[in-house]
């Protein structure tokens, strides 16, 4: 019993201590945050520091943060959207016809979805100077509009719908397009949301693409402003980590309203095989 | 009336177009650069040959790169997939609070990479949090912050991604050790096999498709390590990886487009083998069980 207790406690004092180091650098960036403007970041200064939103009124007053949060809320739910129909109708063709040209359509999306994107970084700024889609809202857009993992997830969701549900549609007199978008949508809804998550925080946190195929601040989005700011001579820690959390705060609302959706996303990757 | 073949492709075409000018063009397109000396300014593209490749085997930025990369992956991939293992243990039965140590341990996760290499540039610096809790333990920090040395850089920004990562693979576990019927665990407690013995005889080795997958999705994003690079470091202080080398000479001062996609190609071979290697020697070893 009592060694019952013990081990019980150590496992506790274990899990705590495991959750402070995973979550005190996240607080730590809140902190820094509220700090005043120039003060000193030390232990000492922590414990009676003094706490302002001065950081994020002057983000929004005289920095360009409004339009960085902009473009990137308008990239993200542009190319979630995308995703939900693209993915959508690309995943169902593949799951319910077996023409030969749909059979290797499928062996493209499992080669891309293996392929690693280092390869395209090169072959892509170059695509989207020449065509004249560099800097613009297209060369964050354009690429991303429909996945591979997306279709892959989606196509094996629908596989599990009984085509008999498209029978009994058909003999009702509905036409392809209704089926399609009034009755086989709507029941794949759980797929969708676990995609349009995973591809809206995938969109959300992106830096490399983003980085390497815009150049000017209208366009700018909050991941490459935030990396660029810091660029700066000395930095200033404290409105970097306001900007920071002002990039974390979505993700975090919609992790707490989605989590479920967001566990059975990355785990059905895995329990697949 | 089902969908006729020109219906059903109509269906696929935004896959169809997509795959093809975002994903098969560039990738034959890079393929073949990496054969020429073609740069943004230059006049002209000649065709080199084996030129760049052989020219990135004697180059030792890019040898550095590579050696860099492999520290890399070498060093976080068994440690991230060994604590992952031992966190979705812990946390593997029902317990109160479970959720939210659950939530907690993945937090870093679906944080993006720009805002927590941002927050650890801050917590590794001279006078950090960092260097303070390692005088406390009795270590001294390098004079000017763990990112300013090249002996620390590398080691430091690898222990912030097995951080940052060790939650969302502990999720991948999770749903592993889920899967596992219980009763292969009351079978064997009734044989009288302990604990540790179930571990062993049970819970490992049932994990090793689950534990497949995470080696082999883990190495292929390690090996393109970039972001973190970029931010912390630019790629000073013995941190360079292969990406950022890749984009140091292509996209930026020369623009060496075939020299870079020359080394995208090296790197691309490089993850293929070392992918396909896990693959078969997790394999054979099933085999064996």
């Amino acid at each position: 019993m009592v060694t019952r207790i013990m081990s019980k406690s150590v496992k506790y004092l274990l899990l705590i201590a495991l959750l402070v180091i995973m979550v005190a650098p996240l607080l730590w960036m809140f902190v820094v945050s509220l700090a005043v403007p120039g003060s000193s970041l030390g232990i000492s200064s922590f414990l009676d520091m003094e706490f302002t939103l001065q950081n994020y009124t002057d983000l929004f007053r005289t920095g360009n943060i409004g339009r960085f949060l902009f473009n990137s809320a308008f990239v993200g739910l542009t190319v979630t959207l995308g995703n939900i129909l693209f993915c959508f109708m690309v995943a169902y063709t593949l799951a319910r016809y077996r023409y030969i040209i749909n059979k290797l359509l499928f062996i493209t999306v499992i080669l891309i979805l293996m392929i690693p994107a280092h390869i395209i970084i090169i072959p892509l700024y170059v695509l989207m100077v020449k065509t004249g889609m560099y800097d613009t809202y297209w060369a964050l857009i354009l690429p991303w509009l429909v996945n591979p993992i997306g279709i892959f997830l989606v196509k094996q969701y629908i596989e599990t719908i009984p085509p008999s549900m498209e029978e009994a549609a058909r003999i009702d007199g509905a036409g392809e397009m209704r089926i399609l978008f009034r009755v086989i949508m709507p029941l794949c809804k759980p797929a969708l949301a676990v995609l349009a998550i995973q591809v809206f925080f995938t969109n959300w946190n992106a830096f490399l693409f983003p980085f390497i195929l815009t150049q000017s601040e209208q366009i700018r989005v909050l991941p490459v402003a935030l990396a660029l700011y810091q660029g700066h001579q000395a930095i200033d820690w404290q409105h970097l980590m306001a900007g920071s959390t002002i990039a974390v705060i979505p993700v975090l609302i919609l992790f707490v309203i989605m989590q479920r959706h967001i566990v059975s996303g990355i785990t059905s990757g895995a329990i697949k095989q | 009336m089902k969908w006729s073949k020109a219906g059903a492709l109509a269906l696929a075409l935004p896959w169809l177009l997509t795959f093809g000018i975002f994903w098969l063009f560039p990738i034959i397109y890079s393929f073949i650069i990496g054969f020429t000396d073609q740069q943004l300014l230059a006049a002209d593209t000649q065709w080199v040959g084996f030129d760049n490749y052989r020219a990135l085997l004697s180059d030792p930025d890019f040898l550095k790169s590579l050696k860099n990369t492999f520290i890399f992956v070498l060093g976080t991939i068994p440690l991230t997939t060994v604590i992952a293992l031992g966190m979705a243990l812990l946390i593997d039965k029902q317990f109160p609070g479970r959720g939210l140590f659950r939530s907690g341990f993945f937090l870093p996760s679906i944080t993006s990479m720009v805002v927590i290499a941002l927050i650890f540039t801050n917590l590794y610096q001279r006078g950090g949090y960092i260097a303070l809790l390692s005088e406390m333990i009795g270590l001294s920090p390098p004079e000017h912050g763990f990112l300013y040395s090249g002996e620390t850089a590398l080691f430091s920004i690898m222990a912030m991604d097995v951080w940052m990562a060790v939650g969302y693979y502990m999720l991948i576990f999770l749903a592993g050790l889920k899967s596992i019927p219980r009763e292969l665990y009351e079978s064997a407690e009734i044989n009288g096999a302990g604990k540790i013995r179930q571990f062993f005889s049970i819970t490992l080795p049932l994990l090793k498709p689950v534990a497949l997958f995470i080696l082999v999705v883990n190495s292929i994003k390690s090996f393109q390590v970039f972001v973190e690079i970029f931010v912390m470091t630019k790629g000073k202080f013995e941190t360079s990886t292969m990406v950022y080398f890749i984009y140091e000479t292509g996209l930026t001062t020369k623009f060496e487009f075939g020299y870079a996609s020359a080394a995208a190609y090296v790197l691309f071979v490089i993850i293929g083998v070392f992918a396909l290697a896990q693959f078969l020697l997790f394999r054979r070893k099933q085999v064996a069980w």
